[in-house]
């Protein structure tokens, strides 16, 4: 079974908290360190978003994610430590370049902002089930066509790119180079790319056709084969977690 | 009951977008419940459309001009919604992996869609999956990503997710026409279950032998007219029947060049026609 | 694209069905720019697409789903560009309405407005989580060049987002529209959904 989802099994905690909670802390720990724009509101939601990964029992699947956006990170450090616009107490010299202290600061505020995003985002992904997920939208009013949407596209992406193997193959034996020179390679690109596109937008009239039958547009008010397990503490944490956000906004305004 | 009239047909007339050309020009039948009913022509001679004027796709779908009626079981198809529509009449189409919504991780909850989309009861849903899953063989995989099947279990999915709709009619446009061999003969035989079990087919198809052995009649179309609706035999005994681009059973074309006929004057369809008809004359 | 309100639409099943593949094609199309190494990302051929065949509503919902998809399933970042896809349908879907797609030269000049506006839009995205860079090497080092100047930190920045995206919209829009002129009528037409029945 080839599906994009990257949720993993386990019985922690994290695993049966609701969905909808789970999204609003993503969206809090994206939010709430960029309104305060402080070091230790970024430290404090990369702590928090840390430990209930570290909870979860999904930290190694989350460090190759993290190990691939640091390397950004050191060039952020790099630009930012030699040349934020702010840069005026010298911090360490290599040679004759200068690192300076404010642009030194906020880079690591950049830094600890993504890792936190990295984390809470990996803690939605890795314990939650992608089928709970949308149910969980749909039952607090998303439409359940934007729910199918969201559904179908973890399974036919997948399905979509396992017949590239294949085009790659066939333009291969044709003689076809996917290595050379700039402009042999861009021109490669359109015969890879072109049957595989066409045919697939064909395919969407009769999917299209193919769900109507089945009474995709049904004006009956639609009903789930699984019911759905419930969270008890789902109301608390919502509200909670979205008191902090609005704490933080009148914070941020009295300040 | 007997002969109630499930489909009524009259004067259908269908024009896609954008096109000049009438693709269904004149259609007029009457299809009567329990039948089994063969469609064939050459490609680009109407069957498809017509087998989407059955449920309703044409014209809904695709808009494009209209006219005349179908009736299916009472309902006026072209004035009802699809979704409507699906109770009374299913589709089911050429390519299996086209009809996997994509949207459920097992056989058993891809049944559900259609049954969770008319709003059943959980109860009543689960009834109804069990009893197709198992009427199609499927139920051994209920637990399988629809994805993993081979083309023959993947087109019984669809056939299985339309069934569990209960329509009165189910209409199969070359439902066999991707699969290799093996998945084709699963198919046939699982329509031919379904026929047996008193419900109305009607299937396009392009495999001469399956259409003789199972059709109780075959409607013969050519350029989006129906040039004949009759019993399979007399249909491919006409004379110019390869002029509309239909290529006869093989057991006809034999019997044709040795001009075995039967008593009236039709050639034998099947094998078992055939061998019945050259032990009489040896 | 006929004389239809732009914005009227249905949520027909054909619209909401192209969304995944859509999503689907712009995997692909990363896929094989990295497979033949080119300095392009080549990823929102399908939403450009979905908004030339369904308008811009659909390809705003396909870039969304695109970057939300992507986020969940690969890089969290990307999460926040879901704004700038969600331009990027937009302004195909709006082009494409009012007729600049209707030869290659428009359809250049068509990639430049796409790209300048995919820029001005990440242009504050990369200064709020970025501090101004946008990971793409070239774009980088003119970022670091200017910065060194004391050029101010949003000029900055649209440049660096600039060099990376115009040559991208401008490829990919050419791309999108070479498909889209491939594409049988008989499939298009399916979107045209504010046509009525006639009666024959």
């Amino acid at each position: 079974m080839r599906t994009l989802s990257l949720y993993q099994e386990g019985d922690s905690i994290i695993h049966k908290i609701d969905p909808i909670t789970k999204i609003i802390f993503v969206l809090i720990t994206i939010l709430i360190p960029i309104i305060m724009g402080t070091l230790n509101s970024a430290f404090a939601f990369l702590i928090i978003s840390l430990t209930l990964v570290i909870i979860a029992g999904v930290i190694k699947k989350v460090l190759p994610i993290v190990g691939f956006t640091s390397i950004i990170l050191v060039t952020v450090i790099i630009i930012q430590g030699l040349y934020y616009f702010n840069n005026r107490t010298p911090f360490f010299a290599i040679g004759t370049v200068v690192f300076y202290k404010e642009g030194l600061l906020y880079a690591l505020e950049i830094i600890l902002r993504i890792y936190s995003i990295i984390n809470s985002v990996s803690l939605l992904m890795f314990t939650t089930k992608p089928s709970d997920l949308v149910e969980a939208l749909v039952k607090k009013g998303l439409s359940p066509r934007i729910g199918y949407v969201f559904s179908s596209v973890l399974q036919i992406i997948p399905q979509m790119m396992s017949t590239v193997d294949t085009i790659i193959d066939a333009q291969r034996s044709r003689g076809m180079e996917v290595e050379g020179s700039f402009s042999r390679r861009i021109r490669a690109f359109i015969p890879l790319i072109g049957p595989a596109v066409i045919s697939s937008l064909i395919d969407t009239k009769e999917r299209a056709m193919a769900l109507e039958v089945r009474a995709f547009n049904s004006r009956y008010k639609k009903t789930f084969l699984n019911e759905g397990t419930t969270f008890k503490y789902a109301d608390v944490m919502q509200v909670s977690l979205i008191s902090i956000l609005i704490i933080s906004i009148v914070l941020r305004f009295v300040h | 009951m007997f002969f109630m009239k499930i489909i009524t047909v009259e004067h259908l007339k269908y024009k896609y977008p954008l096109s000049d050309k009438l693709a269904l020009d004149d259609i007029s039948f009457e299809i009567e419940q329990g039948e089994f009913i063969g469609i064939i022509g050459q490609n680009g001679a109407g069957k498809s459309t017509l087998c989407q004027a059955l449920v309703g796709l044409v014209p809904n779908f695709y808009k494009g001009s209209y006219g005349g009626t179908v009736l299916v079981n009472g309902i006026n198809v072209s004035k009802t919604e699809v979704s409507e529509v699906a109770s009374h009449v299913g589709l089911v189409f050429q390519n299996p992996f086209n009809q996997i919504t994509g949207s459920k991780l097992t056989v058993y909850e891809e049944v559900a869609f259609g049954l969770e989309n008319l709003g059943l009861p959980v109860e009543e849903m689960k009834r109804r999956i069990d009893n197709v899953l198992n009427l199609l063989g499927l139920y051994e995989f209920r637990d399988k990503n629809p994805f993993d099947l081979s083309g023959g279990q993947m087109q019984r999915l669809a056939i299985a997710g339309i069934i569990a709709m209960q329509p009165e009619v189910i209409v199969l446009d070359e439902p066999t026409s991707q699969l290799d061999p093996q998945g084709s003969e699963e198919v046939f035989r699982v329509v031919q279950r379904l026929s047996e079990q008193g419900m109305t087919i009607v299937m396009a198809e392009h495999k001469m032998e399956k259409i003789a052995a199972y059709s109780d009649r075959v409607m013969l179309l050519h350029d989006g007219k129906l040039i004949d609706f009759d019993i399979p035999k007399k249909v491919f005994s006409r004379e110019d029947i390869e002029e509309y681009g239909v290529i006869t059973p093989v057991y006809t074309r034999i019997c044709k060049n040795l001009d075995i006929k039967d008593e009236n004057g039709f050639y034998p369809i099947t094998i078992d026609e055939a061998h019945e008809r050259l032990e009489k004359i040896l | 694209m006929g004389k239809r309100s732009m914005w009227s639409f249905k949520f027909t099943t054909a619209s909401l069905v192209l969304i995944p593949t859509a999503v689907g094609i712009n995997y692909i199309g990363k896929f094989f720019a990295s497979l033949l190494k080119l300095p392009l990302w080549l990823d929102s051929i399908g939403t450009m697409l979905s908004s030339m065949m369904a308008g811009p509503i659909v390809g705003a919902i396909s870039g969304a789903i695109n970057n939300i998809i992507y986020g969940l399933t690969a890089d969290p970042i990307s999460l926040v560009y879901a704004i700038t896809s969600v331009a990027i349908g937009l302004t195909v879907g709006i082009l494409a309405y009012i007729g600049w797609f209707k030869s290659w030269s428009m359809a250049v000049v068509s990639g430049l407005v796409v790209g300048l506006i995919a820029a001005i839009v990440s242009t504050p995205l990369n200064v709020i989580f970025w501090g101004g860079q946008t990971g793409n090497i070239w774009g980088d080092s003119v970022f670091a060049f200017l910065s060194a100047r004391e050029i101010p930190i949003w000029i900055a920045s649209f440049a660096d987002e600039i060099i990376v995206d115009v040559p991208d919209k401008i490829a990919t829009v050419l791309i999108s529209y070479g498909i889209y002129k491939g594409l049988p009528r008989q499939l298009t037409s399916i979107y045209r959904n504010d046509d009525e029945i006639k009666e024959l």
